[in-house]
């Protein structure tokens, strides 16, 4: 990829081309050289989208919920962009991503974009890369972007973050209720959404995450709601809708979380930068290969190998660098 | 830094045909062979394959077909593509293909037509070596 | 229930004797296995001997008991009429195609209604009279017109395209005097919209002053292998065995003498399924059914009888195919009986019209010839378990282009020469009592209702289906079974093995009888649709949209028979895709689960 070629797709993206979002996604997501640089040209572009992550365990219908509310976003007049996330096999690499198989009705509808992305095993790796097909589909001009996840991995859980508002999607009779899902990913919902509520048991999943809500959220002044829909037949997704955009200027924006994630990406970019040149390096010169050897033959013990081979991380030698950079950062005070 | 680029292929079934096996166990095997397998399930359209595959940005596009449509519902695929600027993609077909009928669907611009009995890794190789991976 | 291999049960002078072979077994191991085994390098044989010792503690009376008894794991029948006749048929030079006047003909089904009526008078006038056995075209299996937009490129191809009633007479229009729709069968290979099908049939005696109740034939009738198996469904699965209930009580009402469907695993097996699979979810699928006409109020000993089975799936492993009808009537019979309570024999029967068979996906591409004794190893095992040995199917089926003359020549002569040559339908179920195949039996069975047990826990077979659960479970099996094949743990003569430019392709000339013009082909859709247009422009459209309306009002409330509103709208032109969409508003369209 030539600087021209990354161009000419970032103006493709911004000049509302369909077939240079989806290929400036692909290289995005597979970390193409340039891909850096690119984002840096579509960030002003981006800002202007609503993020709303979808979690909650497999079988709760996530999907055709999604389906359904991109459906009813659109008929509002809203576009929508949707990366559905699923597992990558670790074995293969290779991953079955079959999420656009309940949006069809959304499919041909050229308001909606939708884009399954597996995860890839990276660790950490798939905040980021969530984030950055966000954000290019935010320049594109998406109204919102909806983020799909199974809702079973730290990395799902993860992802959810970087969006303004979450749903954590229940169903009834799914074994003891909601203490099946994970540890976390009740505490992230800004709305809780009990979905196939046609059948019998939904109004005890209610009261469950009411009465959870209720211990929880003591002394607080806004309690997230709860709501019912049957996504498969529509049930709900118009109060759903109204639900959500309500919350969207609610909670999550504020100044506080704002911050949060903010530095939350900075310092995701920073750890990944690090890592990945690190590794480039010590790759290149063999130094990593050597370190392996030697645990192997129980030469040395990797953490002293790691303290030796690390370039100066005295207090003093980072400050003095953070100083030098601080210095380049137009803020309030030097713009 | 690690190459992580993967082939995406999208998997689909055109038309009415309802028999699923050879698609389902094409997704499975290409997901076993390191690719990223979309599969979008029955009665798709033409529109819909032509828009999920550009969407998705996919490398190559397999259509199972069944019913003797493949060459009605191919020529359709092609002008859906056409109209999203999705021509480059590499088309592939399977399922139950007369032979009489592979010159012409070659002519549409088909790659490659494997007919039942093909080895899933033959149609992994097929695309590995017919798919410039995203740089 | 899995026979009781209780040791306490057993008598003392039979407990003696089983330790007696016992020893015996261990001896014949020890002095010639053991050996063996040393000197190949083996760990264990891969051969197998079953003993009275496999046996131990069976009831012969409860678990096979006599043909034409329950649990009628010998078999239906101890004499059925084939065999009765089978001289005769020898001195007559008897030829199964087109099932002379009393029953129906070949498969089939082309183009447009016109096209397939005038296809049927020219095999009437070669003395091919069998009732219709009707194709239908895809757009119509999925209650869609010819000018759907989803039917480009689908009208007429797999079968006939039907869109009304004027297209449903057509075809009927050669069946009249001594060929009268009360005197030959119609078989209708139709399910979404089967209850509209069913209407026509109805509506058509209505317009020719027969009774309906004189109607004989069968429609398949058999949703619910649609959503694991098939793919041409409509509607979500409670709505559709809702209208299996309607078409149940309407025909058991109004056409007494019409099979009501015709199930079973056929399909779900060639998708892939396991042997267990397959014959757990054929039981699944019939207990909704049955469940359905008990739900209606109806007498299962009455509406079960005319139940009627398709086929179950099939393989190369002969002793298995055996095994497997043996323990699919054993299942189906008990099922019955302890579960619905039926008591009227022919409830309980599997009627089907073949029995064990290999499976179209048995055969190859490659080397088609070879498919010739493949099918015979069906046939010998379908001659083993009750059934004429049909040798199925000829030898190009996987050809793709339809039956050659010369492979419908092999494949009569081959069932022929089993029939009448190798003496295996002379004994009725020749391996009852096999301390290997009752064995081989008991395993299919038990493995198929741990299955069943499976499914009930989820809620049963809409549920099942609703989790996508059989479909996932069929496709993983398929992929299992592809990737021992490409890893070369199964064999497949001349596919992986024997493939090299010493083996010889041998082929014969093949003569396909031309059955539908491509020329034909090439414009049935837009004469289709011109005919359609011509239908609506000159029908009584007021009266059309008020049946219509009628119809979604009823639709609406589950315990009305939509059978009536569905025969009047037949009647007055009502499409069916007018008729599935009115459908399709209330009941919602059925949307596969991820795989």
């Amino acid at each position: 990829m030539t600087v021209n070629d990354w161009d000419k797709l970032v103006s493709g993206v911004k000049a509302g081309d369909v077939r240079s979002l989806s290929r400036m996604i692909t290289r995005v997501e597979n970390r193409a050289d340039g891909w850096k640089k690119a984002m840096q040209q579509l960030y002003s572009s981006a800002g202007r989208a609503k993020v709303v992550g979808i979690t909650g365990s497999p079988g709760a219908g996530k999907s055709t919920l999604v389906n359904a509310l991109a459906s009813e976003l659109s008929k509002r007049g809203k576009t929508v962009g949707i990366i559905a996330v699923d597992p990558s096999s670790p074995f293969s690499g290779g991953a079955l991503l079959g999420d656009r198989l309940r949006m069809a009705d959304v499919a041909v509808n050229p308001d909606i974009f939708i884009r399954s992305m597996a995860t890839r095993g990276a660790l950490g790796g798939l905040c980021q890369g969530a984030r950055d097909v966000a954000r290019i589909l935010d320049a594109f001009g998406k109204d919102i972007v909806l983020i799909e996840t199974v809702g079973v991995g730290q990395d799902e859980i993860e992802v959810v973050k970087t969006a303004d508002c979450v749903l954590v999607v229940c169903v009834p009779g799914q074994g003891d209720g909601i203490q099946a899902l994970k540890a976390g990913i009740m505490e992230i919902a800004d709305i809780y959404v009990v979905n196939k509520a046609d059948r019998p048991g939904a109004d005890e999943v209610v009261a469950d995450i009411e009465g959870m809500l209720s211990i929880a959220d003591q002394g607080k002044d806004d309690t997230a709601p709860v709501v019912k829909t049957a996504a498969a037949t529509g049930a709900g997704v118009d109060a759903l809708c109204n639900t959500l955009f309500e919350r969207l200027v609610h909670a999550r924006n504020k100044e506080q979380w704002l911050d949060k994630r903010v530095r939350e990406e900075i310092l995701s970019l920073v750890e990944t930068q690090i890592v990945e040149s690190l590794l480039s390096a010590w790759q290149e010169s063999g130094a990593l290969n050597k370190m392996v050897e030697a645990v192997i033959q129980k030469k040395a013990d990797p953490y002293s190998l790691v303290d030796a081979l690390l370039p100066d991380l005295s207090k003093e030698a980072l400050n003095r660098q953070a100083a030098r950079a601080t210095k380049t950062i137009q803020g309030p005070e030097n713009s | 830094m690690t190459d992580n680029a993967k082939i995406r292929v999208l998997i689909a079934k055109p038309g009415l045909d309802g028999h699923e096996r050879g698609a389902r166990v094409i997704a499975y095997g290409l997901r076993d062979a390191g690719f990223e397998v979309i599969y979008t399930g029955l009665r798709q359209t033409p529109a819909q394959i032509a828009s999920a595959a550009v969407q998705e940005d996919v490398d190559v596009i397999g259509l199972s077909i069944l019913s003797g449509a493949h060459l009605a519902l191919t020529k359709q695929l092609r002008q859906q593509l056409a109209a999203r600027n999705g021509e480059d993609i590499l088309l592939l077909v399977g399922g139950i293909i007369p032979e009489n009928d592979i010159e012409a669907l070659k002519q549409m611009g088909v790659a490659g037509v494997f007919t039942a009995g093909t080895p899933v890794s033959a149609v992994a190789d097929f695309i590995r070596r017919n798919t410039k991976k995203a740089a | 229930m899995k026979d009781d291999k209780n040791k306490d049960q057993l008598c003392p002078h039979e407990e003696q004797y089983l330790d007696k072979v016992a020893k015996a077994r261990e001896q014949w191991e020890e002095k010639l296995i053991n050996p063996r085994l040393k000197r190949f390098n083996m760990e264990k044989a891969n051969t197998r001997f079953y003993t009275p010792l496999d046996r131990a503690g069976s009831d012969f009376l409860e678990s096979v008991g006599f043909p034409g008894l329950y649990p009628f794991t010998a078999g239906n029948s101890p004499l059925e009429f084939w065999k009765v006749h089978a001289r005769l048929a020898a001195e007559m030079g008897f030829r199964p195609d087109w099932g002379g006047t009393r029953g129906v003909g070949k498969y089939g089904g082309f183009g447009t209604a016109g096209d397939y009526r005038d296809y049927l008078i020219r095999m009437h006038s070669m003395g091919r009279k069998g009732g219709p056995n009707i194709a239908f075209d895809l757009a119509t299996q999925c209650g869609l017109d010819s000018d759907s937009g989803q039917a480009v490129g689908e009208v007429g191809r797999v079968g006939v395209a039907i869109d009304c009633f004027q297209d449903f007479a057509t075809i009927y229009e050669p069946y009249t005097g001594e060929l009268e729709i009360d005197k030959v069968p119609s078989n209708f290979t139709i399910n979404a919209p089967c209850c509209v099908i069913i209407a026509m049939y109805a509506v058509l005696a209505k317009k020719r002053g027969i009774s309906p109740a004189a109607l004989r034939g069968t429609p398949q009738n058999d949703i619910l292998k649609e959503f694991i198996a098939r793919g041409t469904y409509i509607y979500p699965p409670g709505p559709s065995l809702r209208l299996f209930r309607d078409s149940l009580v309407f025909l058991r009402e109004k056409m007494p003498l019409l099979n009501v469907n015709s199930m079973g695993g056929y399909h779900i097996r060639e998708a892939g399924a396991t042997r267990e699979q397959d014959l757990a979810f054929s039981m699944a699928n019939a207990a909704a059914y049955l469940e359905a006409g008990v739900e209606a109020g109806l007498d299962v000993n009455d509406f079960a009888a005319l139940f009627t089975f398709n086929a179950f799936g099939g393989s190369m492993e002969m002793y298995h195919e055996i095994a497997f009808q043996r323990a699919a009537r054993r299942v189906y019979a008990r099922m019955l009986k302890e579960q619905f309570g039926a008591t009227n024999p022919k409830a309980m029967i599997i009627r089907q019209p073949i029995t064990a068979h290999i499976g179209c996906s048995s055969t190859t591409l490659q080397r088609p010839l070879n498919n010739w004794i493949r099918a015979a190893v069906g046939g010998i095992a379908a001659g083993m378990t009750g059934a004429i040995p049909g040798v199925f199917p000829p030898f190009d089926e996987p050809l793709g282009l339809g039956h050659s003359i010369e492979a419908t020549q092999m494949q009569f002569d081959a069932t022929r020469i089993l029939l009448y040559e190798t003496g295996i339908t002379d004994v009725l179920d020749p391996w009852a009592g096999s301390y290997f195949m009752e064995t081989l039996t008991d395993e299919i069975e038990a493995g198929a209702l741990a299955e069943m047990d499976k499914i009930n826990q989820m809620g049963g077979t809409v549920a099942a289906i609703e989790s996508g659960y059989m479909q996932k479970a069929i496709a993983r099996s398929a992929y299992e079974k592809q990737k021992r094949i490409e890893a070369k743990q199964d064999f497949v003569v001349g596919v992986n093995c024997f493939t090299s430019e010493l083996e010889l392709e041998v082929s014969i000339n093949r003569d396909v009888e031309p059955t539908y013009d491509p020329a034909l082909m090439a414009t049935a859709e837009e004469r289709q649709i011109e005919s359609l247009k011509k239908m609506k422009a000159s029908r009584n459209n007021r009266a059309v949209a008020s049946l219509l309306n009628t119809l979604k009002s009823h639709a609406k409330d589950k315990d009305k028979n939509l059978m009536p509103d569905i025969c009047d709208c037949v009647e007055n032109h009502c499409t069916l895709q007018e008729i599935c969409d009115v459908l399709r508003e209330v009941f919602g369209e059925f949307t596969q689960a991820k795989l």
